[in-house]
């Protein structure tokens, strides 16, 4: 580390100097290095920075194509998209299950699972919502049908609007997963 | 010579310290039970050269990861056999450090002075994995994207940092670029360098282990009978070839020729359309399973709580292992856990195996992965939007999802086979025709049959079940001659001429002085332009409009506004415009490559290879 130990008269002395040594070695290599590290984790960092778009309205379907019986049918969601440096103008960028409950109303479900992010599939055998990844059951509503489902919540719902009677639109946002509450991702 | 050899040894010490390690000695002497350390090195070794060249032909990002692996795969030279290599050499190398690890606790091989041996290997385990989950996602093919964002998912899981740490993983609030960028630079940069260390490390501990048991114990030093060269040395090279041929067996296993070869590669990642049989590697599955026996608000337990806990336990064997007791429990303890993770990864496996829905979403993943392949392989190629938007633009497979999502609740498209059951696209409720082969001979025949345009598949559960093209075929096409089926067929030949389908191709040609004669049949004997305009003859505004009937051209004008007086005007029966506004697309259900693509595939009409086309 450093030469002057080798000066010191004493053992004492050489234990002081020693210790004084060292330390001054450290904190010279911890400044030195302070520089790349730091500057290096704070670009590892910015993605805390980043939050994702505020859910928005957007017209998924007509009105006129979900069947009256209640079968619910996957709509993709088709919206502008950022990947870092790119910008994807109307793309897919999630999809959503929207289920007739009445003549005017329309109830819609996020198809991503809160469990771990899976998108759930309609199962038209049992009538019934599953997810493939770890085998959550949902009823048509949403619920789970398991006692003790893997996913810690029932699916999440959508708000919806009917727009000039025959316009179905929905609210799109995604939720984090694994939790609970419904929390909107931000 | 001997002076050069002097010189250099003089300045660097390395003739020197490669005759020590010839002559390090073998405690208890050469063994075939010693070969597992130089065998976790070779792999690791064969890793980082295979690993090295797969690099240089790698590009992450979003639009060519999969992209450069696909070129690796299917047009680099021998491309499938190194990715091969690289993928089962990774594999062999978990089980070797498993296999050591094991061989150590039963033996008792972890107790002083050969602590940091054990701990090393242990860390070496870890890094493997961590290579394994990084690497795995590299391909960014359906199943590892979507097995991964599961994996990402769960830090969520974790209180108050788990949405913070989710995002530093993946580097932003969802998978991209930044998450491949990242995922590399752990895999080649940090965790490679990582293992390597470590593994340097292990021979330093194991150099020093030995040499302290010798200081410790003169009989120990006598039962030295041989040094590392040449007997350990060979031995080993044995084992480390018997490695590679496993390797070269398993990357051989799937043939040397055709799309399965090597490794596979399933359908580029799609961020928006999950992928249903998403599942872990091998190595997890026991994992996976034993976290599906936990209810969601507990799956923190399975998925960090329990293998902290683990990992905690084989820390501390050694230490542990020093009595008597605490050896017969680490071996327990290795044997049940070994066994728990063998039965769940079994159960695993076999409830898939089980599974319809599960066997379904395999297969449908199979069927994208070689769609795709064929479009990349087409003329056209792989365009900069990446792979991903052949699979979105491809009529024959978003053909059927468009038409399920906005079709389907009026319209069938399908057919019956032989034992009466419906095949394809049948609606709940049928409530308009069935479109399957529209336009063709054979369905147009049907729709001049007085007993079929009002039944289900044609008009039957329209409002034109009542209309004056029902009374028309009822009135025109009742109790026919042979003349007059004659004259109906060669109507139909020249209205089905109007869609130019692919598939009608050569007996068009074949047909040709029929077609231009049922051309006149339509416009005079037949009086269809009485309603309907048809080339020069008719006008709009009675019924749809005849010119070009079927055509990719007049399908696409209809679904984007049936209730055009090209179409069925102000008598269009509940059918909805899809794209009513041409100058205002945000305003209309369908874009019109969506139309393009139903259009296309009610046609029949997608990219086929030339030589299946030839069929």
């Amino acid at each position: 580390m450093t030469q002057s130990t080798s000066l010191s008269k004493t053992p004492a002395g050489k234990a002081r100097r020693g210790f004084l040594g060292n330390t001054i070695a450290l904190l010279l290599g911890i400044v030195g290095y302070s520089v790349p590290v730091i500057t290096g984790i704070v670009t590892f960092l910015n993605p805390l920075r980043q939050k994702v778009q505020a859910g928005q309205f957007m017209r998924l379907a007509a009105l006129d194509v979900l069947p009256d019986d209640g079968t619910p049918r996957k709509f993709p969601v088709i919206a502008d998209r950022t990947d870092a440096w790119n910008r994807f103008p109307n793309e897919p960028v999630g999809a959503v299950f929207l289920r007739r409950t009445g003549k005017q109303q329309v109830e819609a479900l996020q198809v991503v699972c809160p469990h771990a992010g899976c998108f759930v599939g309609y199962d038209a055998k049992e009538d019934e919502f599953l997810c493939p990844c770890h085998n959550a059951h949902f009823d048509l509503s949403g619920k789970r049908k398991d006692e003790k489902s893997p996913s810690p919540r029932d699916l999440d719902t959508l708000e919806v609007e009917i727009r000039n009677d025959s316009e179905v639109w929905v609210k799109f946002e995604n939720f984090q997963t694994g939790t609970p509450n419904k929390i909107v991702e931000a | 010579m001997n002076a050069l050899i002097r010189w250099i040894d003089d300045r660097t010490g390395l003739v020197s310290g490669i005759a020590a390690c010839r002559e390090a000695p073998v405690v208890g002497g050469a063994g075939w039970m010693k070969v597992w350390p130089c065998t976790i090195m070779f792999s690791f070794v064969v890793q980082a050269i295979s690993g090295f060249f797969l690099w240089m032909l790698y590009s992450p990002g979003a639009q060519t990861a999969w992209e450069s692996v696909y070129y690796l795969q299917y047009e680099i030279q021998g491309g499938w056999f190194l990715r091969a290599v690289h993928h089962y050499s990774a594999q062999v190398l978990l089980v070797l450090v498993a296999i050591y690890l094991i061989q150590m606790i039963v033996t008792g091989a972890y107790r002083a002075p050969r602590e940091f041996k054990f701990w090393v290997m242990v860390f070496v385990g870890l890094v493997v994995l961590g290579l394994m989950l990084t690497g795995d996602l590299l391909a960014w093919d359906q199943n590892s994207f979507w097995a991964t964002q599961v994996r990402t998912k769960f830090l969520a899981l974790l209180p108050a940092v788990g949405g913070d740490l989710y995002k530093l993983a993946i580097g932003g609030p969802a998978f991209g670029h930044l998450t491949l960028t990242r995922f590399v630079a752990l895999h080649v940069g940090l965790f490679t360098a990582s293992l390597g260390g470590l593994l340097v490390f292990y021979v330093w501990a194991a150099r020093k282990a030995t040499a302290s048991e010798l200081n410790k114990d003169r009989d120990t030093a006598a039962s030295v009978e041989s040094t590392y060269w040449p007997n350990q040395a060979l031995r080993s090279g044995v084992a480390c070839l018997i490695v590679m041929g496993v390797v070269v067996y398993f990357a051989l296993s799937h043939g040397t020729s055709g799309g399965a070869a090597g490794v596979e590669l399933g359908a580029p990642a799609d961020p928006a359309d999950a992928y249903a049989a998403a599942r872990p590697e091998w190595a997890f599955l026991g994992l996976y399973e034993f976290s599906n026996k936990f209810p969601g608000e507990l799956k923190l337990l399975p998925i960090f709580v329990f293998p902290t806990i683990l990992l905690a336990v084989v820390l501390l064997m050694p230490i542990v292992g020093r009595f008597l007791i605490g050896h017969v429990f680490n071996i327990l303890f290795t044997v049940v856990i070994l066994g728990a993770l063998a039965v769940l990864s079994f159960q695993a496996l076999e409830h898939d195996r089980l599974s319809e829905n599960h066997q379904q979403a395999l297969a449908d993943g199979q069927q994208q992965a070689e769609r795709v392949k064929l479009l990349a392989q087409s003329p056209q190629g792989i365009p900069v939007g990446g792979a991903l938007t052949l699979l979105r633009n491809d009529a024959k497979t978003q053909g059927p999802k468009l038409f399920e999502q906005h079709c389907a609740s009026c319209h069938g498209h399908f057919s019956v086979d032989k034992d009466g059951e419906k095949q394809g696209i049948v609606p709940e409720k049928v409530s308009a025709p069935n479109l399957a082969e529209f336009a063709t001979r054979g369905w147009l025949l049907g729709m001049l049959d007085p007993k079929k345009i009002v039944g289900p598949d044609y008009f039957g559960e329209t409002k034109f079940k009542r209309g004056d093209m029902a009374g028309f075929v009822k009135e025109t096409f009742e109790d026919l001659e042979d003349g007059d089926i004659e004259d109906r067929e060669t109507l139909l030949m020249a209205l089905s001429a109007e869609a130019a389908l692919r598939s009608q191709k050569a007996i068009d040609a074949r047909d040709k002085e029929r077609i231009a004669e049922g051309k006149d049949l339509i416009a005079d004997d037949f009086g269809c332009t009485d309603c309907h305009k048809f080339h020069d003859e008719g006008q709009l505004g009675d019924g749809p409009e005849l010119t070009g009937y079927g055509s990719r051209q007049w399908i696409l004008g209809i679904i984007a506004n049936p209730a055009h007086k090209r179409f069925y005007g102000d008598g269009n029966d509940r059918m909805p415009a899809y794209a009513e506004t041409p100058q205002e697309p945000a305003k209309n259900i369908l874009t019109d490559t969506q139309i393009g693509m139903l259009a296309d595939w009610l046609r029949g009409e997608w990219y086929e290879p030339p030589q299946e086309l030839a069929k």
